[in-house]
């Protein structure tokens, strides 16, 4: 299991908004909604589209290509044509900072 | 270690001290001029192109890699040639990080005119020759690595055989990466008509898990009635970047044997074209291609008939492992004029984990209306089945699984007529099967 990495300052992201950062060679979209942060695969299970350039509404996300929506909490596939969830990370706050820790 | 010279990231600085640093005819400059501007001209690619679509570069990094560096010869590059082992071989080519370290070739062929070394050191006393042949098979503007590599090209290799001449043993290249370094290696061959030979080319990285960039291109020219039998085998470290452009062009009655094999890279990005531009021109195109970790390799291939009664026969076989991603997508095209031709592609894909992937997109697009062109694909797992009766011989469960893995192989390796390539690539797959329970 790797370590927390610091990858955003709170104020990076606005509520509600996303952005994309790169951890430890991954892309991961880091989402802040309702006063908390997610983080996500920026890969979608379909077609392996970008899910950050995707439009979130609520704790959901949907894939610029074909529509498939994504739970940003759980990563968890909430509509066709994806059937599987993409990763979810964890996310936590430390001060300013966002740090994320990756799972595999 | 000693490490690569080069100027960091591609920027006009550093092409124009590129350009300065090589003693170099006019018309290539020219050439290289044309191309850097073709490269600032044209976009990155997007993942909003088809062809680019399942393959993400976002974490390619522009700056982190340079021109060819002209510093001195890395003295710590050697990487380990697989290909050549038993083989009585007529000339050998190697270069480093697009280097070139040495070159030889037998003296008997040297005196029938067969010309086999850097493309570097030939265009000096073969300039003609390179003028009236480099990029005829490849299209600079193609993309921005296209036209990087056409203004960067370095080092290289170039295979002429005069008409009519038989080059009996087989001829080597190979090309080290160093970490860190670039490689823009081109790989030039000249078949004029009735000639024949056998090239194998390989490319390594000089220390494992090493990172790098491979930005380069294969143009095999193959005359009337002429037989060219090419071995392609890609085994950087998985931490490089391949970026490739390959193309052949056959003409009448000539006969291409094409073979790919591609066991390295972080990701590959590769077009190979095979186009039949001579009535009864015939191309076999191999595919073998085994991935682990992380890696992504995606293939796109083109058998483009442009001439009546040709034939093409394209098989790419792949095995995944870990989560790994492989891409093969394959256009067979048919001109108006290319009647009777005889087309047919096949990929298929062997899942040795849960959570590799595998995009397997066959196409056709004829334009003609007397041909005979199939296709077909296949992605499936080990079957349990075929597990359960080997272990009931008494085989362990990876001794069943090497054995199905390299069951799944031999039909490619089959076609594969040169012996030592054959068991090269048959010990390095089973190096890297890993245990399954």
């Amino acid at each position: 299991m790797s370590d927390f990495t610091a990858v955003a300052k709170t104020s990076d992201v606005p509520d509600p908004g996303r952005m994309l950062v790169e951890v430890d060679d991954r892309l991961v979209v880091l989402v802040h909604v309702a006063g908390r942060y997610y983080a996500i695969d920026d890969v979608c299970t379909h077609d392996g589209g970008p899910l950050g350039e995707g439009q979130l509404d609520g704790f959901t996300i949907a894939c610029p290509r074909h529509g498939a929506k994504f739970d940003v909490r759980d990563g968890r596939a909430l509509t066709m044509p994806a059937t599987r969830g993409t990763v979810a990370h964890e996310v936590k706050v430390q001060g300013d900072d966002v740090l994320v820790r990756l799972r595999d | 270690m000693a490490e690569a010279i080069t100027t960091q990231g591609f920027t006009r600085e550093a092409f124009e001290a590129f350009l300065e640093s090589r003693a170099e005819p006019g018309w290539l400059r020219d050439l290289r001029a044309a191309a850097w501007a073709d490269f600032e001209r044209l976009p990155a690619p997007s993942q909003r192109d088809e062809e680019w679509m399942r393959t993400d570069i976002r974490l390619f990094r522009w700056n982190q890699f340079g021109f060819p560096g002209d510093g001195a010869a890395v003295s710590d590059g050697a990487a380990e040639a697989l290909l050549t082992a038993g083989v009585q071989l007529g000339g050998q080519v190697l270069a480093v990080d697009s280097r070139p370290q040495s070159a030889r070739i037998d003296e008997r062929l040297r005196a029938k005119g067969v010309l086999f070394g850097s493309l570097d050191e030939l265009v000096a006393e073969h300039g003609d020759l390179v003028r009236k042949h480099l990029f005829r098979a490849f299209d600079t503007q193609y993309d921005k690595f296209a036209a990087l590599h056409a203004a960067a090209w370095s080092g290289g290799t170039l295979l002429y055989v005069p008409r009519g001449v038989v080059v009996n043993e087989p001829l080597h290249m190979l090309s080290a990466l160093t970490p860190g370094a670039s490689d823009f290696g081109h790989a030039l061959v000249i078949l004029e008509d009735g000639a024949e030979a056998t090239l194998l080319a390989e490319t390594a990285s000089s220390h494992e898990t090493a990172t790098g960039l491979h930005c380069g291109a294969v143009e095999l020219l193959v005359g009337r009635g002429s037989r060219l039998r090419y071995v392609n085998f890609q085994n950087w470290s998985n931490g490089v970047w391949h970026f490739a452009h390959q193309k052949a062009l056959v003409d009448a009655d000539g006969a291409l044997q094409w073979t790919i094999a591609a066991l390295g890279a972080r990701l590959a990005k590769v077009n190979q074209h095979v186009a039949l531009v001579g009535a009864g021109a015939a191309a076999q195109v191999n595919g073998v291609m085994f991935t682990e970790g992380k890696q992504h390799l995606s293939y796109h291939t083109l058998q483009h008939h442009r001439a009546p009664h040709t034939r093409s026969d394209l098989l790419y076989k792949t095995a995944l492992q870990d989560v790994s991603r492989t891409v093969w997508r394959g256009m067979i095209k048919v001109d108006p004029a290319a009647q009777k031709t005889d087309g047919y592609q096949r990929n298929d894909n062997l899942m040795l984990s849960d959570h590799a992937r595998s995009d397997s997109i066959p196409g056709l697009e004829i334009l003609a209306d007397d041909v005979r062109c199939t296709h077909g694909s296949t992605t499936g797992r080990v079957d349990d089945e075929q597990i359960f009766y080997a272990r009931c011989r008494g085989l362990t469960r990876k001794e069943a699984v090497r054995m199905v893995v390299a069951g799944f192989f031999q039909q490619v390796f089959d076609r594969i007529t040169i012996d030592s390539v054959r068991e090269a690539l048959g010990q390095a797959i089973g190096r890297r099967i890993r245990e399954y329970d």
